[in-house]
């Protein structure tokens, strides 16, 4: 077998997807939009691999355009802006006392729909960048670079996905050995003969699996001095800090400023007694993901993506959400092209993924 | 290397001890068998080896066990984890990733091995192994030989200097197990390992074996070299009753040794006799019964995907005969089974007893046909055996307590309250059996019901399947075992690759190839002898 | 309660206990953020409500779960977590094709029932981040669906206690309750999003908690009532079907791992 490059780092794919979608969460300019969404779409396809994880995208295709229609069809039936250009009336329907407030049908006018639709993009388009990070991103590999005090989440979600599959087989095998037992009962009352044997092999499984994991070291490194009880003490102090902050930043008019600042304090606190506490495990990797350049390229490159958009919003903020009322054309601002160049530019900075094993099996 | 010193195991303070002052010491380099029947305490023991026993599984242990000047008593597995290998008894069931580099990666991760480390003894362990060109595969496509080797790797890559196995080949073919055992010799021989491992079938292991362990049920343990101790213990493989039937007082440990056993005494065997063979009568053979064919299939297939995995098999089995079906693991046996039940979708014709059971609903299809599947317990789901037998009486249509009857004639010695899933093995599959039985069959398919079975149930397994035929109903056993085969069987199939490549009486299918041929025919060939019987019966 | 043997499965100490008293209504906060949303000062933008969250979120997620996971865990009720978090993630999808069927919860409930209010909580979470990773589904909404279930699963945890079938029913008039809560809540967070803000059903940052809870009220009923109803049904009636031959084998492997 030809030996293929180490794939991007899952990390990296995520960083890049998000910085698209902080760049298109700015603006209701359906141009730039579809550029920024093309030039995701564009990496995706060049670089996916054929993992199941990879096939989401269509996934997400089919939710944002689901969320686009249902923005529109609520601003037809519910639509509170009823003036402007007329496209075609639907006929009111006179409501109740307890729904006052709520209008149903109505003229409906393109200036609203238009907002609706622009609105439903910059939506869809957040979607579609979320669901690229999900179809690049290796999960497993995400996996692998949890910080040490989520050591015990990532090794459960690790069995998990190891045991899925296993999982799906032996329900197979359940289901079809029922005929063996003549399936007389139907209906509701047969979906315990098909569960049991099932979640007994998997209670089993699962005890066979800690032997195994106790045999080979599991947890062996472990500093066994309980976490400094500073450490803990400070972390339900920083989640406190950052409830109390959330509350002022969102709830209280004029709590802003020491709403950020609570908030600040309690995320770095946070950071911080999660490393101490992690320090206790010295687990090792295997191979480890390395960050190189080409990680670098690819969040540098997104950046500039980012800053491309965040420029026209300093030079022609109105650009980025063009009116609706009165009709206007979107306009096409030059950065435009530099940003949706700049998020396709990681295809040139990496490489494709390695075929996954299972396509590699012999016969 | 590995001292037990007066060492009790009991399970709760009230129980028997399964384990009573058990005093021996494994010496560095053996490898030692450990032998005994079905609950004589030979996981408990392995389990104290490491610790496993009493700091995971429970249990009060007194007495001590050191290995290599470490006591499991002041050490918890996992600390001894450098020390001492442990591979369990379904390799993917313990598997904690998904490929196979990963894996055996993942002990060392554990123990915090720093990466340029590792990488050089992945390498190595992958190599020592054989498995380096598996390395990216996910765990779930190998096949169980590799899965057992990759389950051995992953414990060797913290270079343990004990390892312990847990039956390692029960569930595999000829081939694959052969492979395990090649791996496991080269880790004695060449690495100088120690080894400790459990087995219920003998006859491929022992001859590599330097010490046995036997327990004989009551909580003691013997251990000694292994021709010695195998000629009193009551675990018989094939050599060892042949070897007691001849008088020998130490068991030759392969078949090569007996071949020059018997030919220095000069035994010889008469020549057998023209006609029938009178020793395999099968009851078609029998003049006063004729049967109808019980199982006519013509150009039967079934599809997996692609995969065909019968291929346009014709076949015909006669009710009143037990037919053992071998070949290696994915050769189709499983899938015939399964599509002469019904349950399976194929295509060609399939007659059993003049009806198609693909097309009768699936309770007329199990008073056609009987199947006891490979995985027994996925029948099961109530929380007694009491309960599973009263729900196949009413399946069935039967009247109540006759699925517990016929428990009580396969010889269950066990209470109704029981959980199915607290039952051995061979309880499990008499469980399953007499649900099987209670619709009342006339073909029974058996698939590979010998895994995990020591020699008495086989041997009991082997009663009940005679009776079965001198009732009259046609039998089908999958199995790997060519000694069990050749004990019950008239007629041999092997398949590969979904088609039939040897068909005939067991005598000429196991006899004419070695690697169907049990021992006994090995050490009496070209002698079509197949057993220790008939070798007494036929002695010059 | 739960079986005293089953609880130590995942161990609440009185630091995860206070932990988890402050993160509770937090959680029910960001779910209901636009009843108490004010608009005002940097905040004035009504999309800065769920960015924060979904920063924040994770982090809080992130303490909650060292803590509960950190000390102590034995490596038996981790395989077992690992095993039942696939057992969720393989059952979900069998929901998410047919309309208004949610599966997810049922394992969820009865193993937080069966083992105790910590391997609930951490269920819920290690749950759904499984099979989010399996479906490709991770996004700024896994962080509240992680939340939701991992309240569900500690509170399960902590109903009264009782045996046979009075329990079961308990069970399933309780996951009636929270399936019905998990979509309002979760249509509720979602809905300043599915709406915008032109229409005469859509959030208005302006009004009061009262006219927002009428609007969405409206809207709920509206769009996602059936939804709501199928998953509520499907869950209760999945609990009264599997419901003791379930929480028996969850309390039989408690018992077998003697959980230290």
């Amino acid at each position: 077998m030809a030996r293929t490059e180490a794939p991007t780092h899952p990390w990296a794919w995520w960083v890049w997807a998000l910085f698209a979608a902080g760049a298109v969460s700015v603006t209701t300019n359906p141009l730039l939009l579809v550029l920024v969404v093309a030039a995701v779409v564009a990496v995706v396809v060049a670089r996916r691999s054929d993992a199941p994880w990879a096939r989401s995208v269509s996934t997400y295709f089919m939710l944002a355009l689901v969320i686009v229609a249902f923005r529109v069809v609520m601003q037809v039936v519910f639509g509170g802006q009823r003036t402007g250009f007329v496209l075609f009336s639907l006929p009111e329907l006179p409501l109740p006392a307890w729904a006052a407030g709520i209008r149903l049908g109505g003229p409906v006018t393109l200036n609203s729909l238009l907002a609706a639709l622009y609105d439903g993009l910059r939506l869809a388009a957040i979607i579609i960048c979320v669901g690229a990070a999900n179809a690049l991103a290796n999960p497993r590999r995400a996996l692998r670079n949890v910080p040490a005090a989520l050591h015990e989440l990532s090794v459960a979600v690790v069995i998990a996905l190891s045991v899925a599959p296993q999982l799906v087989e032996s329900a197979h095998r359940v289901r079809r050995a029922r005929r063996l037992r003549g399936g007389r009962v139907k209906g509701w009352r047969a979906v315990p003969a098909l569960v049991v044997p099932i979640l007994e092999d998997a209670v089993e499984r699962s005890l066979t699996l800690a032997t195994s994991m106790e045999a080979r070291g599991y947890g062996r490194t472990r500093d066994l001095t309980r976490v400094p009880r500073w450490v803990s003490a400070s972390l339900l102090l920083a989640v406190m800090a950052v409830t109390f902050g959330v509350f002022l930043l969102l709830g209280v008019p004029g709590g802003a400023r020491p709403g950020v600042v609570c908030l600040l304090v309690g995320v770095v606190v946070t950071a911080v007694g999660l490393r101490a506490s992690g320090r206790r495990l010295s687990v090792t990797r295997y191979r480890p993901d390395r960050w190189r350049w080409r990680e670098t390229a690819t969040v540098a490159l997104a950046l500039a993506g980012l800053l491309a958009v965040a420029g026209v919003m300093v030079l022609d903020a109105g650009v980025l959400n063009p009116p609706t009322r009165p009709l206007t054309w979107p306009s096409l601002h030059p950065l435009f092209l530099v940003a949706a160049v700049l998020f396709a530019a990681p295809i040139a900075a990496t490489v494709p993924d390695a075929p996954s094993p299972s396509s590699e099996r012999p016969r | 290397m590995i001292s037990f010193d007066e060492v009790s195991i009991r399970y709760t303070e009230s129980a028997s001890p399964v384990i009573a002052d058990a005093s021996f010491t494994i010496p560095d380099g053996d490898l030692c068998l450990v032998v005994g029947g079905t609950g004589s305490g030979k996981t408990t023991l392995l389990r104290a080896i490491n610790g496993l026993v009493p700091h995971f599984v429970g249990g009060i242990m007194t007495g001590r066990v050191i290995v290599n000047g470490r006591s499991t008593r002041a050490e918890r597995p996992r600390e001894l984890a450098d020390l001492i290998g442990f591979v369990g008894q379904n390799p993917l069931a313990g598997f904690v990733t998904d490929t196979v580099e990963d894996e055996v990666a993942y002990g060392m991760e554990q123990l915090g091995i720093a990466a340029t480390a590792m990488r050089k003894r992945v390498e190595e362990t992958l190599d020592l192994m054989n498995i380096a060109e598996l390395r990216r595969r996910p765990l779930m496509q190998l096949s169980g030989g590799q899965q057992q080797r990759v389950a051995i790797a992953s414990v060797l890559a913290a270079q343990p200097r004990v390892i312990v196995l847990d039956e390692p080949t029960s569930a595999l073919d000829p081939t694959a197990a052969q492979d395990v055992l090649s791996a496991l010799t080269t880790l004695v021989h060449d690495v100088g390992m120690t080894a400790v491992v459990a087995e219920h079938r003998l006859e491929r292991v022992m001859q590599a074996a330097d010490q046995v362990l036997w327990l004989p049920g009551d909580g003691s343990a013997t251990l000694g070299p292994a021709a010695q101790v195998l000629g009193r213990a009551s675990v018989v493989p094939p050599l060892a009753e042949l070897a007691h039937a001849l008088g020998w007082s130490e068991v030759p440990l392969s078949v090569r040794d007996a071949r020059r056993r018997v030919a220095r005494e000069r035994i010889t065997l008469r020549p057998l006799a023209a006609g029938p063979d009178p020793l395999r009568p099968s009851s078609g053979e029998r003049s006063d019964r004729v049967e109808r064919p019980a199982v006519c299939l013509r150009s039967l297939t079934v599809k997996h995907g692609q995969l065909r995995a019968v291929d346009e098999l014709s076949l015909t089995l006669e009710g009143g005969s037990i037919t053992a079906l071998m070949g290696r693991n994915g050769a189709g046996k499983s899938s015939l089974m399964w599509a002469i039940q019904g349950a399976l979708p194929s295509t060609g014709t399939l007659s059993v007893a003049g009806r198609d059971p693909r097309t009768l609903s699936a309770e007329a299809a199990r008073s056609l046909v009987g199947l006891v599947p490979q995985e027994a317990a996925d029948l099961l789901h109530l929380h007694t055996v009491g309960l599973e037998c009263a729900q196949s009486d009413r399946e069935s249509g039967v009247n109540a307590g006759t699925t517990w009857a016929l428990l009580q004639r396969l010889g269950a010695d066990f209470d109704a309250d029981h959980h199915p899933r607290d039952l051995s093995e061979g309880q499990r599959l008499a469980l399953v059996l007499a649900i099987q039985l209670s619709a009342g069959p006339s073909v029974m398919l058996l698939d590979e019901p010998t895994r995990g079975l020591d020699y008495t149930m086989k041997h009991n397994l082997a009663l009940i399947l005679r009776d079965l035929v001198d009732r009259g109903t046609c039998v089908v056993v999958s199995t790997h075992d060519v000694e069990f085969a050749a004990r019950i069987s008239q007629r041999t199939i092997v398949m590969a690759e979904g088609e039939v490549v040897a068909d005939g009486p067991t005598r000429e299918v196991c006899t004419s190839s070695p690697a169907f041929a049990p021992q006994v025919t090995k050490v009496f060939l070209p002698d079509p002898v197949l057993t220790t019987d008939e070798v007494v019966a036929r002695r010059v | 309660m739960s079986d005293p043997v089953a609880r130590r499965a995942v161990p609440l100490s009185p630091r995860s206990t206070a932990l988890l008293a402050v993160v509770t209504p937090l959680t029910v906060a960001a779910f209901v953020w636009p009843l108490w949303f004010h608009p005002s000062g940097v905040a004035s933008n009504s999309q800065l409500a769920p960015l924060v969250f979904a920063l924040i979120l994770p982090v809080v997620l992130a303490v909650v779960i060292s803590h509960l996971t950190g000390d102590d865990l034995d490596v038996k009720a981790l395989a077992l977590l690992g095993v039942m978090s696939a057992v969720v993630a393989v059952v979900r999808p069998l929901g998410a094709g047919t309309a208004g069927i949610e599966t997810v919860f049922f394992p969820i409930v009865i193993a937080g029932r069966a083992l105790g209010p910590g391997f609930g909580f951490v269920l819920g979470t290690t749950g759904l981040l499984t099979s989010a990773l399996l479906t490709g589904g991770v996004g700024p909404w896994l962080p509240y669906q992680m939340l939701a279930a991992a309240l569900v699963g500690l509170f399960s945890g902590l109903l009264p206690r009782l045996r046979g079938r009075a329990e079961v029913v308990l069970l399933a008039g309780w996951s009636l309750l929270i399936a019905f809560a998990y979509g309002w809540l979760m249509d509720l967070s979602f809905w300043p999003f599915m709406t915008g803000m032109g229409s005469t059903i859509s959030y208005d940052p302006h009004a009061s908690a009262w006219v927002n809870l009428h609007r969405f009220a409206l809207y709920n009923v509206a769009t996602s009532m059936g939804w709501n109803l199928g998953r509520a049904l499907t869950t209760a009636a999945l609990v009264l079907v599997l419901g003791s031959p379930m929480l028996r084998i969850l309390r039989r492997a408690a018992v077998k791992g003697r959980f230290a």
